[in-house]
C-alpha cells in the first residue's frame, strides 16, 4: 500500500485506552489453591496433586496451542508441574498463582522451540510465513461479515492452522492476555514486531474464517481426534 | 502512541488506513481506538469498518479460548510422579487417586 501525497502528521493527542480489567484479570483465586500451595511448599505431595488437578487443562492447553503438537504438549505440561513443583518456593503471590504458572509455561516451551532451532530472535525473519500464508489485503469485500458468525470450534481450528510465528503472538495476546511489551520480552523482539504479527495473525483468522470448511485429513479437528486428543466439555 | 506519526485523518486514504491499523489497535483491547477522528473516517469508508468490525470480532471471540478445551493423558501425572519419586525418594509419592 502507499501512502504518498499524504500530509503526515503528529498524532496530537490519541486517547489512549488502558487494557480492559476483565481481559487481563482472568486468573481469580481458586478455592483451595492457596492452601495447596502453602502445603506444597512444605513438600505435601497431597498438595503437589491437588495443584495439578487444579491447572493441568489449562496448561496442556496453553502448550498444545503454542506447539501444535499432542506428544510435544504433553512432554511440555509434565516439565511444567515438575518445574513448578521443584520452584514453587520462589512463588511469592506477586501475581496469581495460575498467571506466575502460565508464564513459566511460556518461557518453558519457548525455550524447547530453541533447542529445537527455532531462532526466536527475530520473529519476522526466521518463522514468518511464507507468501501463501500472507494474509490477503482484501478488506473491500463487503459481502461476507465475520460478526456473529465465530464459534469457538471454528476459532480453534482456525488458530491451528496459523504459522508457528503468527500463532505464538495471537496466543499469547488475545488467549492469554500478555502485552505487547511482555511478549516483545519472552520472544526477545520488538514490540512493535509484536503488533505486527498480532495484526498479521489475526487478518489470516478472518481470512480463514471466512473460508467455507475444508474437510479432510489435514483438518485440525481430523488430527486432533486422530491423535486421540481428549476434548474436555467446558 | 504519542511517538508515531499518523496520517491526516481528513486526508487518509484506506491504503493508509491499512498501514497504521495495527497502531489503530495497540491499545490492547482487541478494539480500536475511539478517536472521534478515527470513527468519523470509518463511517465514511465502510469497507474499513467491516474490517474493523470483523479484527475486533476475532479478538473478542479469542477470550473464549483462555478456558482450558483439552486434558493431557493419564500418563503425564504418572511420569510425574515417578520423576518426583526419584529425586525425593524418601517422600511420599503424590496421591495418584487425587487426580
Amino acid at each position: 500500500m502507499e501512502s504518498q501525497g499524504i500530509k503526515m502528521t503528529q498524532m496530537p493527542q490519541m486517547p489512549q485506552t488502558k487494557p480492559a480489567p476483565a481481559l487481563f484479570k482472568r486468573n481469580p483465586p481458586i478455592a483451595g489453591e492457596a492452601e495447596a500451595i502453602e502445603s506444597a511448599k512444605n513438600g505435601d505431595a497431597e498438595a503437589f496433586s491437588k495443584l495439578y488437578a487444579l491447572h493441568k487443562r489449562r496448561v496442556y492447553t496453553l502448550c498444545l496451542r503454542m506447539l501444535g503438537n499432542v506428544s510435544e504438549a504433553e512432554d511440555m505440561t509434565q516439565e511444567a508441574f515438575l518445574h513448578l513443583f521443584r520452584k514453587i518456593g520462589s512463588f511469592r503471590g506477586e501475581s496469581a498463582f495460575s498467571t506466575w504458572l502460565h508464564r513459566l509455561t511460556v518461557n518453558l516451551v519457548l525455550m524447547h522451540l530453541r533447542k529445537k532451532g527455532l531462532n526466536l530472535v527475530s520473529l519476522e525473519e526466521t518463522i514468518n510465513p511464507s507468501d501463501e500464508d500472507t494474509p490477503k489485503r482484501d478488506f473491500g469485500s463487503r459481502d461476507i461479515h465475520l460478526t456473529g458468525s465465530v464459534d469457538r470450534v471454528a476459532l480453534e481450528r482456525a488458530v491451528a492452522l496459523l504459522p508457528p510465528g503468527y500463532r505464538m503472538v495471537f496466543v499469547l495476546h488475545d488467549v492469554e492476555g500478555f502485552e505487547h511489551n511482555e511478549i516483545a520480552t519472552m520472544l526477545e523482539c520488538s514490540t512493535g514486531n509484536s503488533k505486527s504479527q498480532l495484526h498479521k495473525a489475526r487478518l489470516k483468522l478472518r481470512e480463514l474464517l471466512r473460508q467455507p470448511e475444508q474437510p479432510g485429513p489435514s483438518g485440525t479437528q481430523q488430527s486432533v481426534q486422530a491423535s486421540g486428543l481428549k476434548e474436555v466439555a467446558v | 502512541m504519542t511517538d508515531i506519526e499518523f496520517p491526516d485523518f481528513d486526508t487518509m486514504t484506506p491504503a493508509d488506513f491499512e498501514k497504521y491499523l495495527p497502531e489503530f489497535f495497540a491499545n490492547g483491547t482487541g478494539s480500536v481506538s475511539t478517536d472521534p477522528r478515527l470513527q468519523t473516517f470509518l463511517k465514511n469508508n465502510p469497507d474499513c469498518a467491516a474490517l474493523v468490525r470483523d479484527l475486533e470480532t476475532i479478538a473478542e471471540h479469542a477470550k473464549s479460548l483462555f478456558e482450558p478445551t483439552y486434558e493431557p493423558s493419564d500418563a503425564v501425572w504418572s511420569n510425574i510422579q515417578s520423576k518426583l519419586k526419584q529425586e525425593h525418594p524418601n517422600d511420599d509419592p503424590p496421591n495418584s487417586q487425587a487426580i
